[in-house]
Parts: C-alpha cells; structure tokens; sequence
C-alpha cells in the first residue's frame, strides 16, 4: 500500500498525560514533538506565498524546518507537482474575506443574529436562493449580503446588531432604531410598578428628542447621524451608538468604547 | 436452516430490523437471498443515482418503506448548484405504476415537486408517513394535496425544508375523519398559519404526540394548542417576539404544566426571555432540548433554564452560552450524549467574549461521561484541549469540531492541531464520522489512517499539505464511505491511487483541490462503475467535452464520484458535466 508507512510509529501515547494537569508548559509540547519520528517532507516553494496569511507564517516555518523528507519509495514525482500547484494552492487556502460555503451553517442560520432587526433582508436573501425559475439564476451565495453593524444605547447595558442594508433612507434607520430598543429601553427604566410604559424613542436625527444617534465612522471618528447622503454614511459607517442628548459634547470630546 | 419452511425463515428475518443485516443476510444463499428480498419491509437508499427506481422494486415487491437520499451534504452549505438533481418524482411515478404498497417516504436534500407530492397522494392507498429533511422545490399547494388524500396520514414531518409558502389553507384540507395524527412538524414554513384550522385538527388528534408549529403561531394560540394536547411528548414553539403580559404569561405556564409528557423542546426563534420561564415547569423532565434558533436570548437566561434539565440527553444550543454556560452544562447534564454548539454571530469580526472555547469544551467532556456525539464551532482550540477530551471522552462516534477560521493553528502554541485530532481517533475506537478544522499538515491524516478504523464518514476543509495526506486516509480507513474534501491540496495521484476503493465508497467530494480534468477524465476511463461529475458552473457540456489536451490539466471546480449500477444519470443540468 503506498504513502503509507505502518512500520513507523508516532509516539502519540506519550502525549496522553496521565493524571496531569492538561494545562501543558509550553516547551513540554515541543520536546512531545520532537520525540515522533515521523517527519513529512514538504515540497519546496512552500513557504513564499504564506505570506498572505498573518500570524501562521513563521509558525509554519518553525514546522517545517523540524521536519526532514522521509525516503518514499515511490511518488517522488508528486514533488514538482505539488510545487507548481503549491502557490495557487496557498493563496486559495488563505485568501482573507469570506468564502463561499464557510463556516459550514445553514443558509438560515446565518442572519439568526439579526432576524428580528432586518427581516427584509433575509427575506431577499431567501428570495435569490430559490429563484431558480430558468431566469438563469443560479448563484451560490445569496445576492445581497447583509451588512450588519453594532448598535448600542446609552443606559440599556445590551447591545444589538443592525442590518444597514435593509434600509434607504434616515427616517426609516431611525424608526428601526425605536423598535430596536423601545422595549429594552423600558425594561431598563421598569420601576416598582407592575406596569411597565413603553415610550417611543423620537428626535433621533434633529437633537430635539432625549436621545440622539451617532456613528462611529472608518477613521475612528465619532459623528451626528443625518449629516451626509445615506449612500456616503452607508459606505464609511462601522458602528452605530444613540447618545443623550445631553452627553454629546461629552461623548464627542471623551468617546470611550467599551467592549 | 433450509430444513424449515420459507415461511419459518421468513418470520426469523422479521426479527432483524437493521439494514445492514439484512443486507449480509441476503448474501448468504440463493434461497436465502429470496426469502429476504421478497419479504423485505424497509429499504434504505443514501444515494438515489446509485440505484434505478424500477431495479429497487424488481428487487424488493413488498416494500412498504422507502428512503432516499439525494444532494450531497456539501449542498447544506451552498456548494451545489440548485438544479444539480436529486429528483424525487421518477421515484414516485414507478412506485405508483408498479402498485407498490407504499407507506412511508423519508427523503434527505431531494427536489420534491408539487406533483410529485399530488401523485404520491393519489397512487398509495395505506400511505402514513411522510418525512422530509433539507428538500426543496414545493409549496404549501403540495402539502394541501398530501392532507387531503393521504387518508390514513400518521406523520407529516418538515424538518429545514424550503417551502414556498402560499399562504393558503393547507390545514383546513386534512379533513374532519382524520384523526389519526401522530406527528405534525412545519416549523419551517415561513408564512401564515390558520390557527383556527390548527386548533381544530389538534383536538380531534388524540394520538398525536409529536407538534412543532412555525414562527407564526403566537402564544395565546400556544397555550389553547396545549391545552387540549396535553399529551404532547415532543414540542416545537413559534416565535415570541414580545413578552407576553400577566395574564397570558399564567395561562401558558398552567398548560405547560399539564404536559407532564413532554419530554423534548425546540423552536423558539426570536424568544422573549419570559416566555422560556414559562417553560421551567417541565424542564426536569425534557430530555432533548433544542434552543439553537433562539439568537435573542442572552447567556445567563440560557444557563438558568438549562440548570433545571438534568435529565437532558440532547442539547443543541448557541455559542452565546459561552464556556462558562458549558460549565453549568457539565455539571447539571450529566445525562448528555449530545451536543451541538452552534455560532451566533458570524458577522462579528471582533473579539467576542461570550462565545465558546476550548476551555467549554474540556469542561463538557469531563462532566458528561456518556457523551458520544458533538457538533462545536468555536474560535479556537489547542491541542492541549483535545488530548484531554479524547482521554475524558473515549466513547465518541461523531466529532465534528469546526474552527471558524480556516487554517487556525493551536493559539497557545501556533502549533498544527495534528497531535489534538490524532488524540482523538487513537482514543476513541468507535468514531464513525469526523470532521477536523484549524491549521492541519499530512500528520493529521496519517493518525486517521492509522487509528480511526470505524470511521464512515470524513470531512476535510482547507488542510494538508501534499497527496500523501488523502492517500493515508483512502489507505487505512477501511469502512470509509463518504468521504469531503474542500480547499485542500490533493491532486490527481491521490485521487487514482487506487480505483477500486471507490467501489467500497458511497461518493466522493473534492472541490477546490487540485485534481485536474485529465485525471477525472482518466479516473472514469478506469473505472466505469463510478459517475464521475465534475460540476462547474460556468460551462456547459458541449464546451467540457471539446476541451483538448492542454485544457485537461486545467483543476476541476468541484468533483463529485460515486458508485452506481445504474450508469451515467440522464436529468444532470448543463453545468455538470458526467465524464
């Protein structure tokens, strides 16, 4: 049977502790390593396009420079193979951003963060999924992807997360912003009173209201909400934050973000 | 044995349910052989281009229950273009032209058509159950032909499905007679529900003890539906957006307390956390317990329902219960034999402290001795962890571990997972199905050749380095039947190592790899047992076929191969390609 070497034996036992802490030290990991004797040669080329990758460049080259080439009798042709195929190879395993089909969840599970605040856009999402009727439409991912950013309120200690995409213009930011946080808001407020009033949340845009909404833009700065056409906030906003009224100087001046 | 009579033999075959045995029965002699098909009830079918409808009821004339399965499961995760196949309707027309006496359909990831369903309403007279898990292709019109004609109907069961939903009355078209409901599941209509038409056909359900409705039933509709089935063992709940006042909220936990049947719980997308309180009345008796829709409730809510189930065996939750949650898991469940731990935001890119880790998962494998079964996404995981699990935990038949991000190495020591997976399949003799993820060299799978000698099912994502890697796991892993593969660097040598492995496979998936057309075309050549589907959407099969020598080394997109006795398939839509 070929590329495999039953004779060998990793020393994988030895890894098992026995009634230790599983909390290893580090350097005992690496002599466990050392003591396996199988070694995998990799092919050459290998290393130049992690580059790509952050963080697991110079790991893998520790891995490597531990591993010798084991003497396969056959398949040495496999080598420049692989060497030529290695660098696309490498880019596709490491090409940042999303990628189609990952992580492995179902379609409907991936807005399940969001369902309530963007129903419109799992609608469409839905809609492009199932649309096969010979429009010629048969696309992997669905078309519009949401695009969902953080929402906090000042008082209300959960945040929430709000789907952009779902809306056009500022007005109807703002009406989703109240049905977002109405009730929660009202929770916080909920005193000794069995009853609890749920009041909703206006003024958001014009400073006139108890709460005013701001954003956090891509060059980390803090901002009004309304200022700039919907498709210019929509292209630099990365977090959205709804203030007092009475803290926005404060909270301009001071802006702390909590994590 | 050949001393008795067929019909003796015949009544000790009926003692053997499973079938695999059945199947080693049929391979003992001619006679035996007879006796077997002729008398077999159950036909389990895990790809339905392996086998021709006519040649499975040549075989089988006593059929009574039929399943079958199409896509192949990368399809979950939008791999396989939708028209791809897995066309259920041929199926039926065949099992009505023959008068088969058919009674139950269970169907996994297969095109069903409102046809389909109207035929299979018409053509079977003792039809009682019909299950379908990941399908797609019909709407609620469908569902109303199935109410409607299917008579004797015990069980109905949607699970995931993609319906469209034409708000019709599909309900109101079982009629008044039918009363022989076991199990209704449509949790996953998206629409509209006549409550009214619900109601009614619980209440002249005595029998039924399995109920999962859709998001659309709200809570005072819940607790009228309780309350006159109270009999209910299996529960699924709409969605409960608001919280609900005093009153309702009383009226609901009176009913929830009636049902001292009810032994499994899900549902719940967008719950208000109140309405799970209601629920805590019977939490000590519930043994499964799906709360993995409900993206809502924060961890703490979750943790303090889960405190009360300590007769919990299933449990499928969200990474928003955190490790500290799995903690409590681990220290309440100690029922459990599975887990699912899905992630709840995976459009975060930042840090998020409250989902789950390595330290969870220790935490749950040294708490729950009789867990065997886990499905765990996380951020990241250390070989450290998985050592440890496989040593708490030597009795796991499914390990599906994801780590979100692809190529993740151990954080403490930026080292591969090999050592923590290999763990793992030394440790546990009995592992049928593995999916591994993190940063993975060959050494991963020369453990998994080596040690996971039950092992049926493997998935691989985005790791190896070299064909030695695929070769060690077709080599050693004996009972291998499915066998994925996505963004990996394998490449023709490992895919024609050795042909006839295909033969004791189900299928084969590798996209994203570096087979090349030459190799599937000379792969198919050698082997003409096997469909070999290359899937790419963007060709049709004029322009595949054409392609001259230099194109051959061009990499297949997607390669789908698996056994069949039937030939090459005659519905593949133009972008696959059949070599």
């Amino acid at each position: 049977m070929e590329g495999c070497p039953r004779n060998i034996c990793p020393k994988l036992l030895d890894l098992i502790p026995q009634g230790r802490e599983w909390y290893h030290e580090e350097n005992n990991n690496t002599d466990q390593e050392k003591k396996l004797e199988l070694r995998l040669g990799p092919p050459g080329g290998y290393e130049e396009d992690r580059s790509a990758k952050k963080n697991t460049e110079t790991r893998n080259n520790n891995i490597m420079k531990e591993q010798t080439e084991i003497s396969s009798p056959s398949k040495n042709h496999l080598s420049p193979c692989n060497k030529a195929n290695v660098s696309h190879i490498s880019q596709k395993r490491t090409a940042p951003g999303p990628v189609v089909g990952w992580p492995p969840v179902r379609s409907f599970r991936k807005n399940l963060a969001s369902t309530s605040s963007s129903k419109l856009g799992n609608e469409s999402s839905h809609v492009s999924h199932i649309n096969k009727n010979g429009d010629g439409v048969t696309q992997v991912e669905p078309k519009r992807e949401g695009m969902f950013v953080k929402i906090n309120m000042d008082s209300v200690p959960i945040g929430r997360k709000i789907d952009l995409n779902a809306y056009n213009s500022y007005e109807q930011l703002s009406f989703a912003v109240d049905k977002l946080f109405r009730g929660l808001l009202a929770a916080q407020r909920d005193t000794s009173s069995g009853e609890r009033e749920e009041k909703p949340i206006i003024g958001l845009l014009d400073g006139k209201g108890e709460f005013t909404l701001t954003y956090e833009d891509n060059e980390g700065d803090k901002m009004l909400v309304g200022d700039v056409p919907w498709q210019m906030f929509i292209s630099s906003v990365k977090r959205l934050r709804v203030i007092k009224s009475s803290e926005i100087s404060s909270a301009l001046r001071f802006g702390c973000r909590r994590r | 044995m050949n001393y008795f009579p067929d019909e003796v033999i015949e009544h000790i075959f009926d003692f053997i349910a499973s079938h695999k045995d059945r199947n080693s029965i049929s391979l003992v002699s001619k006679s035996w052989h007879k006796i077997e098909r002729c008398s077999r009830k159950r036909v389990f079918i895990g790809n339905c281009y392996a086998i021709n409808p006519e040649r499975l009821i040549e075989r089988f004339p006593s059929l009574r229950s039929l399943t079958l399965k199409g896509k192949p499961h990368f399809a979950d995760f939008n791999l396989v273009p939708h028209e791809w196949g897995g066309f259920v309707h041929p199926w039926i027309v065949a099992l009505a032209k023959a008068r088969v006496g058919l009674e139950e359909l269970r169907l996994k990831r297969m095109v069903v058509s409102d046809e389909s369903l109207e035929l299979l309403s018409r053509s079977f007279a003792s039809f009682k159950s019909l299950v379908l898990v990941s399908c797609e292709g019909f709407t609620t019109d469908g569902l109303a032909s199935v109410a409607a004609n299917c008579r004797h109907l015990c069980e109905l069961d949607l699970q995931e499905n993609e319906i469209e939903d034409h708000r019709g009355q599909w309900l109101n078209c079982f009629p008044e007679s039918s009363t022989a409901l076991t199990s209704l599941n449509f949790s996953c209509l998206k629409g509209e529900t006549n409550l009214a038409a619900l109601e009614r056909l619980v209440a002249r359900s005595p029998n039924l003890e399995s109920l999962k409705v859709n998001r659309a039933v709200p809570l005072d509709a819940l607790t009228r539906l309780l309350s006159c089935a109270p009999q209910l063992v299996d529960l699924g709940v709409g969605s409960y957006e608001n919280e609900p006042d005093q009153e309702s909220f009383v009226k609901l936990m009176d009913a929830i307390k009636k049902c001292t049947s009810l032994r499994s719980l899900s549902g719940f997308s967008e719950v208000a956390p109140l309405c799970l309180t209601a629920f805590y009345p019977i939490c000590q008796n519930l043994t499964s317990l799906n709360l993995s829709y409900a993206a809502e409730i924060q961890g703490n809510h979750l943790i303090r329902f889960i405190q009360f189930c300590k007769r919990l065996q299933r449990l499928w939750i969200l990474d928003s219960i955190g490790d500290k949650g799995l903690e409590v898991v681990a220290s309440t469940c100690k029922e459990l034999q599975e887990l699912r731990v899905f992630p709840s935001d995976l459009h975060d890119e930042e840090d998020n402290d409250t989902a789950v880790t390595e330290i969870g998962l220790v935490a749950i494998s040294a708490g729950c001795p009789k867990l065997h079964s886990i499905l765990y996404f996380c951020k990241q995981m250390t070989n450290a962890a998985l050592i440890t699990v496989a040593k708490n935990c030597p009795n796991f038949i499914r390990f599906r571990l994801c780590i979100l991000e692809p190529n993740k190495p151990d954080h403490t020591t930026s080292q591969s997972l090999d050592e923590g997976f290999g763990a793992i399949v030394q440790a546990c003799k009995g592992l049928r199905r593995l999916s591994v993820s993190g940063l993975l060299t060959d050494k991963v799978f020369l453990y998994i050749g080596m040690y996971a000698e039950q092992l049926e099912m493997l998935s691989i994502a985005f790791a190896g380095d070299t064909d030695k890697g695929m070769l060690y796991v077709l080599n050693g892993c004996k009972k291998m039947r499915k066998l994925e593969i996505r963004d990996s660097p394998f490449g023709n040598a490992a895919l024609l190592a050795d042909v006839d492995k295909y033969r004791t496979m189900r299928s084969l998936w590798m996209s994203s790899c570096e087979v090349t057309l030459g190799g599937c075309k000379r792969l198919a050549r050698n082997a003409p047992w096997l469909n070999v589907e290359i899937i790419n959407e963007n060709e049709n099969n004029d322009l595949m076929m054409e392609r001259n020598e230099e194109d051959e080394r061009e990499k297949v997109d997607r390669l789908y191969l698996y056994r069949t006795v039937v030939g090459a398939r005659k519905d593949a839509p133009p972008c696959v390609t059949i070599l």
